[in-house]
């Protein structure tokens, strides 16, 4: 037995004390309180955003006095009846509900494609090469991107500078709001196929064969088999895409140059231009109250789709 | 399964036109980057490296690139224990109000990045951390903290609790239990999670913006300033640092998990 006491290997040892430890921390008779503890760090960190919407609430409900730039102690909702008011602000909450209900749709008939092939073709060096070009801009991070669009559709861009060579006037295509519009589809893509293919996949292909089989042609088959099938895939991306691009700040900014500002850029105008921190945080409550009230709207109708975490999944 | 003509041309067109849109970008910064010119045109000036050359020179932009690392490793060291156990915990425990806590911790993609970046600046503020670098670190880790979870429980749907218990009728006690079976069943999600942390961390822009101030800015906020103004090559030979982080993630992740795992339906 001594023998064996010396081969006892240090690592069994460090084992031992930390099961020790543990033990005497966290008593097996505290087992079935195990899951929430587990949980608990993560609960904590999101928690840090509850505080800071408390704090949004709360400086909110404070006016800026234009005298002394000092905040009202009082509680008064005046920055509400202003942010509802002010023709700025419904103009710039318009134009940002209006693209973010462009771009989901033409983000989703770009994106159920390149998933469907990416899911359905026999040749894996072909997903591949689909998973690499959506990676590769996910990536990337939409400053870059957008600074890339920059240089291609510029006033000075590759495209006006091609159709100098051709001696066409040059046209101005970014600070637009097409140009806005085109930026968050390329921005959404990747989140939107990510978000459609493991509904695809879940869909076994016998279903595609057995429905030709029976005469409907790929088009039938698309409406009435994969479509409905896909359903979680289209709610997730759905939402991600419509909450993503209804709150963007960096597209519109960049290809937008000021001029075709969203909501979100409002709010850093108010915060950092304005220094009405007040009426940023109304902006900003409002934003996220509906957003919020979006998303619920699906969840509400259609559940969270592929947006789903843990065990019970729809 | 026969493709009709078609449908192969349907599908096709609109994933060229999707394949184009994406990857035009890139290809673009790319291209500039290498430019002789002075300022970008087309067809460009002939090639150079003098922009690379330049950049390395500067040292605002290598500081701004250093701080940007040290924000995204901040967010990853966290996102790791605490996303691994919470993933692992909605995967395989049935927890009371489980549908609750699924939608508290899918706050950070409900709640708009600059409402969640306004909340946090304040309270940051307020018990004065701003002007460092690890709030910046924690908001990123925040804010993307549900693409850890869902990673995490992907592959931890996948482990057998029967393991577990056979584990732990041999006698491990449940820390062993935990390392020597649940971790390793939970590694492809766990790398997948902390590799998508890093690299969003590390492009994060607006929470940045929010966080940051002129002496700590990071290096997309850098760019970001640097675009109103004026474009040259030398933003182009930045950016492609980030193209160059975004390959490397890309190869890491399909040698270590394969790139398939993103197809996978849960």
């Amino acid at each position: 037995m001594r023998a064996a006491r010396t081969a006892y290997p240090l690592k069994w040892r460090i084992m031992d004390a930390l099961e020790g430890v543990a033990a005497a921390i966290w008593p097996a008779r505290f087992r079935r309180a195990t899951p929430y503890l587990m949980l608990l760090p993560a609960v904590l960190l999101v928690g840090l955003l509850v505080l800071g919407l408390i704090q949004i609430a709360d400086a909110s409900l404070r006016t800026l006095d234009t005298t002394t730039f000092q905040f009202s102690d009082d509680y008064s909702i005046a920055n509400f009846q202003r942010a509802l008011t002010e023709p700025l602000f419904l103009v710039v909450a318009r134009r940002s509900l209006i693209a973010a209900l462009i771009v989901t749709a033409v983000t989703l008939v770009f994106a159920f494609p390149y998933a469907y092939l990416m899911v359905r073709t026999a040749s894996p060096r072909l997903r591949k090469f689909l998973l690499i070009a959506l990676f590769l801009p996910f990536f990337i991070g939409q400053v870059v991107r957008a600074y890339g669009w920059l240089i291609i559709l510029g006033n000075q861009g590759m495209v006006n500078e091609a159709l100098g060579l051709v001696v066409v006037a040059p046209m101005r295509l970014i600070y637009n709001y097409p140009a806005v519009l085109f930026g968050l589809v390329q921005y959404m893509l990747p989140f939107a196929v990510l978000m459609l293919a493991p509904a695809l996949t879940a869909i076994p292909e016998e279903l595609e064969a057995a429905a030709g089989s029976l005469g409907a042609n790929w088009v039938r088959t698309f409406i009435h088999v994969v479509l409905p099938l896909a359903r979680p895939g289209f709610i997730g991306a759905g939402v991600v895409v419509l909450t993503l691009s209804l709150t963007d700040f960096a597209v519109p900014a960049i290809l937008g140059g000021g001029s075709q500002d969203f909501t979100a850029n409002a709010i850093y105008d108010q915060f950092f231009r304005t220094s009405d921190q007040g009426l940023g945080a109304t902006l900003a409550l409002m934003l996220v109250a509906l957003g919020s009230i979006l998303v619920g709207l699906v969840f509400a109708l259609f559940g969270a789709g592929t947006l789903a975490m843990g065990r019970s999944r729809a | 399964m026969s493709y009709s003509r078609s449908k192969s041309v349907v599908l096709w067109t609109l994933v060229t036109i999707a394949l184009v849109t994406l990857s035009a970008p890139t290809i673009v910064v790319l291209g500039a980057s290498f430019t002789g010119g002075n300022i970008i045109t087309f067809p460009p000036d002939g090639l150079s490296l003098r922009w690379y050359a330049r950049i390395s020179q500067a040292s605002d932009l290598r500081n701004a690139f250093l701080r940007t690392l040290q924000v995204a490793t901040v967010c990853t060291i966290v996102a790791i224990p605490v996303g691994t156990l919470a993933g692992i915990t909605l995967a395989k425990y049935a927890v009371r109000f489980e549908k609750a806590i699924q939608v508290y911790l899918l706050l950070p993609f409900t709640i708009p990045l600059i409402g969640s970046g306004i909340g946090l600046m304040l309270i940051f503020g307020k018990a004065g951390f701003l002007g460092q670098l690890w709030p910046v670190g924690i908001a990123c880790c925040v804010i993307n903290l549900p693409f850890m979870i869902w990673a995490v429980t992907a592959s931890a749907t996948g482990l057998d609790p029967d393991l577990e218990l056979a584990a732990a009728n041999c006698g491990a006690p449940p820390l062993q239990v935990f390392f020597s079976v649940t971790l390793p069943a939970v590694m492809p999600g766990v790398i997948t999670g902390s590799l998508l942390m890093f690299i969003l961390a590390l492009n994060e822009f607006l929470v940045s913006l929010l966080l940051v101030d002129a002496r700590i800015v990071t290096l997309p906020v850098l760019i970001y300033n640097s675009i109103r103004s004026i474009i040259t090559p030398d933003l182009a030979a930045i950016s492609v640092v980030f193209i160059a982080c975004s390959a490397v993630a890309i190869f890491l992740l399909d040698r270590l998990v394969g790139l398939d795992i993103f197809l996978k339906s849960k």
